[in-house]
């Protein structure tokens, strides 16, 4: 095994076990800190694939910005877990259920899918990722949708204007 | 690309006309001309005069069926905006920035009657949603409204996700965000259709959270609150324009993956649409106000608008195109003198038979319209969807619980017309009621016959 192998079974490992204790967790808090051990364990597969610039996106945007507004909502909203609604029983099978259907419908993919199994993912190298290849897709290729997404930012801008306005 | 630069443009002139002046009529009337130049500026691409051309690399294609599309669209705007402009006025105090996002949701639409990859689909989804979120939380003095707001955004929100982990699988699966409608489909030795199962899987979610974005069953849940929660006169625009693009979207997308997704796909569709018309029109049976009535009836007749997906033929995106028209011009038109009432409790509509019998012809009109009795534009409209089906090889039963359930809507749309005409009462105007309000309903009715006397008014644009 080697250690890009090694990293990445870790990695894995990391992302599911936080992801599970974001769920589980009874205290909100503590789910957002979990969620901050995610987002770093998936910039740490992105560094993987050679994509550093996604992975530091991914950290500044994600686990920096968000996260610390994510932390302060929760923190002024003061819940705990008297507060929190209760779900009937048959609410909850039906999740379980319907949760679990997809997830057998996801796995069966996956082993099903015999034309994705010879591929792999280019580990350590390839050039895909990096930030003058990103730029020039960005502006040649995509240059479109780069372009139209300034309508996306514009209309959400209004309307933090607004709803923020008295 | 014409609609796409305008309308973007003409948001932008909108927020400066907020500076520019206070007077809400003149910002009203302003947006009514942009209206009129994105209608000159869409038509002049139509008929290939003039466009601004922009090398998309194959990103958005622009094809008659979008850009006739787009035209009926904006029309059905100018046409909202001039009988409720006086409601979009006294809306909230942004008048301008309302309209900006109008303009916004318009450049949304005009992108997802062109595009040709997954990638610009979302971005115009996300274009025509995100300024959605915001109308549905103008009222910021009514809990309903912000309740509205942000259970429309948490859900919506969440069918995006569902929409991106779809992307992402038929991105992993064909490595492009191209459509491929064009693509001849390989037929393995068994006969069965040779299609990655991430790609079905990836049409599959695909599919789930567009039907959560027209409203159909079983994913319509947050459709009535939310269109009863907003302001009334963002109810008319999101249930009309909003939920017709999503429609040409949604057929867009899988009029090249029919034959990928197999006969499954065809039972899976025929189980929603009866689930949809279903929920749609029993639950409008029971409804006390109109407005929540209206919204049931909006998935009702989103039930209709899939039979196009159904058969998904030419006659189909003329069907299409067709019941777009119908449907929007006659809600439209109801939402116009609804809110003008008080209330919109069917009380509120008790005697104005009398009181004021052009706008009760006129919405008597929209009502038999959206009921689908013939000589309005809704029969037409109906017949092709059904037409489209059966020509497609479709079942007879389906035919069949399609014509029921349009019985059944008979039943409440005229409990309104019973209210006008048959009951006692002042009805509750709250406004005053201009003539020119009264003189474009009544334009409005007469032109929702002539739809019905001569539908090819609007198919022969396809052609000609």
């Amino acid at each position: 095994m080697s250690t890009i192998q090694i990293l990445f079974f870790f990695l894995t490992a990391l992302a599911l076990f936080s992801a599970i204790m974001v769920l589980v967790s009874k205290n909100p808090v503590h789910s957002v800190l979990w969620l901050i051990v995610v987002f770093f364990a998936i910039s740490g597969h992105y560094v993987l694939l050679n994509a550093q610039f996604l992975a530091i996106v991914n950290l500044i945007v994600y686990a920096g910005a968000i996260m610390v507004l994510f932390l302060f909502v929760i923190m002024l909203m003061n819940l705990n877990s008297e507060a929190e609604p209760r779900k009937h029983i048959w609410m909850k099978m039906a999740g379980v259920i319907s949760g679990g259907c997809f997830l057998m419908v996801l796995v069966s993919l996956v082993r099903q899918a015999t034309d994705m199994q010879q591929r792999t993912a280019l580990m350590g190298s390839g050039n895909v990722g990096l930030i003058k290849n990103l730029g020039k897709a960005l502006f040649s290729d995509y240059v479109v949708p780069f372009e139209i997404s300034s309508v996306l930012f514009l209309s959400a801008m209004v309307g933090a204007i607004v709803i923020g306005k008295k | 690309m014409n609609a796409i630069i305008f309308s973007a443009l003409a948001g932008v002139v909108m927020m400066y006309s907020g500076i520019i002046t206070s007077k809400k009529t003149v910002i009203k009337y302003i947006a009514a001309i942009a209206l009129v130049v994105l209608i000159a500026a869409n038509l002049l691409q139509v008929y290939g005069i003039w466009q601004i051309s922009v090398d998309t690399r194959d990103m958005l294609s622009f094809e008659k069926f979008g850009l006739v599309f787009n035209t009926l669209a904006f029309t059905a705007t100018l046409i909202y905006v001039l009988l409720s402009g006086k409601e979009i006025e006294n809306a909230g105090v942004n008048v301008a920035e309302y309209f900006a996002l109008i303009f916004f949701v318009l450049c949304g639409v005009s992108i997802l009657s062109s595009f040709n990859g997954l990638l610009m689909m979302f971005l115009g989804i996300e274009i025509l949603t995100i300024p959605l979120y915001i109308l549905t939380a103008s009222d910021k003095r009514n809990l309903r409204s912000n309740e509205a707001s942000l259970k429309y955004f948490l859900m919506g929100s969440f069918s995006t996700g569902i929409m991106l982990m779809g992307i992402a699988l038929v991105y992993g699966a064909t490595g492009s965000f191209a459509l491929h409608t064009n693509a001849p489909v390989a037929l393995s030795a068994t006969g069965g259709i040779k299609a990655s199962f991430l790609e079905v899987a990836g049409m599959i979610l695909m599919f789930v959270s567009m039907a959560f974005k027209v409203s159909a069953a079983p994913f319509h849940f947050w459709t009535p609150d939310v269109y009863d929660g907003a302001p009334g006169v963002f109810t008319s625009f999101m249930a009309t324009v909003v939920k017709a693009a999503g429609f040409i979207a949604f057929i867009r997308l899988f009029e090249g993956h029919t034959a990928i997704l197999g006969p499954t796909w065809k039972i899976l569709l025929a189980f929603v649409i009866v689930a949809t018309l279903l929920i749609g029109n029993v639950t409008a049976v029971f409804q006390q106000s109109v407005k929540r009535m209206l919204s049931y009836s909006s998935i009702a007749q989103a039930g209709f608008m899939l039979f196009a997906l159904y058969s998904s033929n030419d006659m189909a995106k003329e069907g299409l195109l067709l019941y777009s028209v119908a449907y929007s011009l006659a809600t439209i038109g109801i939402f116009a003198v609804l809110i003008k009432l008080k209330d919109y409790a069917f009380d509120d509509f008790n005697g104005l038979g009398k009181t004021h019998p052009a706008l009760a012809f006129a919405t008597t009109v929209c009502l038999l319209s959206l009921a689908g009795i013939p000589l309005t534009g809704g029969f037409f409209a109906k017949y092709y969807m059904l037409a489209s089906m059966v020509k497609e090889g479709g079942p007879l039963w389906l035919l069949i619980v399609a014509v029921l359930f349009a019985a059944v809507s008979v039943y409440y749309y005229f409990r309104v017309i019973q209210a006008m005409y048959f009951k006692e009462g002042t009805p509750s105007v709250q406004t005053e009621i201009t003539s020119g309000f009264k003189a474009g309903m009544v334009l409005l009715a007469i032109l929702i016959i002539l739809l019905g006397i001569a539908p090819s008014l609007v198919l022969n644009l396809f052609y000609f």
